[in-house]
């Protein structure tokens, strides 16, 4: 399997949800689209999984338009809805037999999905009495039940309680194993759980395509931050002259230092502050940047 | 085709779990028995409430037929009262599936724009037809009892012939759900739309020709007379054409996805 995004646009009356977004998505990835709201992420998941048409540029699932392929695709939408007097059952039948799926596998397969969502006791129970974070669990159900090769969903945890969330969470990494999934959200601590590799837009365009082992490799050694008291803060001019050391940053008491090579210049830092008789609070390296810094340098900051 | 009998068997489900499927019946046969009753107790009621002392010549009091009864219950009942219920059965049929998310929401599986679209219409034209069906009968039977009887194969034709305009009414109905997302305003455009088709009648014979409502004029025409019109097999071919253009326009619309 493997989908391509090539140049996709698309453009509502008053502004460019999507513009010229590409990528390619290979099989057996979980890929986190990620975004501040209004992004285009939910625009751009709705043309992936043709509720919208594109105006330009294409998506195509093993060459082939995406049109052609909604067997292979499964599909959450940020609110599933469901025909409310259909049973949970029923519903996955519905959409089952619309698959393509006989009825016979289905009635075999249906209890199956619903023991893997959670809902084995609920079956029966009509869709109009579910909670959001059944029907969001009836909703990836219905997204895994004709085994397709690729799933979309759309904000699939952002809406639940953090019970809801956490069932979501672990069902969607039961099902990672098996298909590859593209997911919009925008918490990113979710997206760090789950996924590998991470899209972030930004009005409508792709800003950053990154993978967790790229940011953890990259991202190994951040600046070096000293915790000092008020008074000494006058050291910071002083610091600033140091050859080694290439920005500096204040937040409130703490300082945080950019240094080329922070493995052998930070003892160096440390002494020259020593020397100077700095009241140090705290010292301390910080680890690797968070999904968030990223996200937030990204995004806020360009 | 397959995806076809799934979405019919759905719609009919829940016609089942809505009631429609007694209740859309039961107001047909109400609308039936009306014309045949009301017209057999006239005399009584003009008596009972009018207190007609003397004697009265009174032309519109000549005796009727059974076919005349039955022509008036498709005129003054089913084209009015019965087509308001038509429109208000079906006028939601597209319009809370596109609310709700449904139709985009089943459109992302391989299911085609046709199959959907043929799904709604059949399976709300079918309950329909059995309910004006249902009411035809009871009316038959009613203007048989109280009147006189009338030729069995000229009721079923005629039952065919407004069949058609039937069909009309839940393929317009539809388009119109299709395209509009209030239920206020379908209903008003199609109530409107509708019977000025139906008033329209007998005005022209040209554009009798073009309009759908002469179906029920021909059925009409046909119970009361017992013999058909020739236009009636023109105006039958321009209502098919009228039905496949209203078909083809909510395609485009979904195809398209405008729906959004």
């Amino acid at each position: 399997m493997r989908l391509e995004i090539k140049n996709v646009s698309k453009r509502f009356k008053q502004k460019n949800a999507v513009s010229e977004f590409s990528m390619e998505l290979e099989t057996g990835q979980c890929v986190g689209l990620i975004g501040p709201n209004g992004a285009g992420k939910s625009t751009l998941i709705k043309i992936i999984a043709d509720v919208f048409r594109a105006d330009e540029g294409e998506v195509l699932l093993d060459g082939q338009r995406i049109s052609n392929m909604k067997r292979e695709i499964g599909y959450l939408p940020q609110y599933p809805n469901f025909f409310p007097w259909m049973t949970a059952k029923e519903t996955l039948l519905f959409m089952g037999q619309l698959s393509g799926i006989s009825k016979q596998k289905l009635l075999e397969k249906v209890p199956v999905v619903l023991e893997k969502v959670g809902l084995t006791g609920e079956g029966n129970v009509k869709v109009q009495t579910f909670s959001g974070g059944m029907r969001q669990r009836l909703g990836i159900a219905q997204a895994i039940l004709h085994t397709p090769a690729f799933i979309v969903m759309d904000e699939p945890v952002s809406a639940l309680d953090p019970i809801g969330r956490r069932e979501v969470l672990n069902l969607i990494r039961e099902i990672k194993k098996e298909t590859t999934i593209l997911l919009s959200t925008h918490i990113l601590s979710d997206a760090e759980e789950i996924c590998e590799r991470f899209v972030i837009m930004k009005n409508g365009k792709k800003i950053k395509d990154t993978t967790i082992t790229e940011l953890l490799n990259r991202n190994t050694r951040g600046p070096v931050s000293l915790e000092i008291a008020p008074k000494d803060l006058q050291w910071i001019q002083s610091a600033r002259e140091l050859s080694f050391v290439k920005k500096i940053e204040v937040k409130g008491s703490k300082v945080e230092f950019t240094l080329e090579y922070p493995q052998k210049q930070k003892n160096m830092l440390l002494k020259n502050a020593l020397n100077c008789d700095v009241d140090i609070l705290r010292f301390e390296e910080d680890g690797r940047k968070t999904l968030e810094d990223i996200f937030l340098k990204l995004v806020v900051e360009e | 085709m397959n995806s076809l009998l799934v979405l019919i068997n759905k719609e009919l489900v829940q016609m089942k779990r809505d009631y429609k499927i007694i209740w859309l019946p039961l107001v047909f046969i109400f609308l039936g028995a009306t014309q045949p009753v009301v017209m057999y107790y006239l005399p009584a009621i003009i008596k009972a409430i009018g207190g007609g002392q003397g004697i009265t010549i009174d032309s519109s009091m000549v005796q009727q037929e059974g076919g005349q009864i039955m022509a008036a219950t498709l005129g003054s009942q089913f084209d009015q009262l019965g087509m308001m219920i038509i429109i208000v059965s079906v006028m939601g049929v597209i319009q809370t599936d596109k609310e709700s998310g449904m139709l985009a929401f089943i459109l992302t599986r391989p299911v085609s724009v046709a199959a959907y679209i043929w799904g709604k219409v059949i399976s709300n034209y079918i309950i329909i037809i059995l309910s004006v069906s249902c009411g035809f009968i009871v009316a038959f039977l009613y203007a048989r009892y109280l009147f006189s009887s009338v030729q069995l194969t000229s009721v079923l034709a005629s039952l065919f012939i407004y069949f058609v305009w039937v069909l009309f009414m839940v393929t317009f109905t539809s388009m119109i759900s299709t395209i509009f997302n209030s239920q206020g305003i379908i209903a008003l455009i199609s109530i409107v739309f509708l019977l000025l088709n139906r008033m329209l009648v007998g005005v022209h014979p040209v554009l009798d020709m073009l309009n759908p409502a002469g179906m029920s004029n021909h059925a009409m025409e046909l119970l009361s007379t017992g013999s058909a019109v020739n236009s009636l097999y023109g105006n039958l071919l321009i209502t098919m054409l009228w039905v496949l253009v209203t078909l083809g326009i909510s395609y485009y619309w979904i195809t398209q996805k405008k729906f959004h």
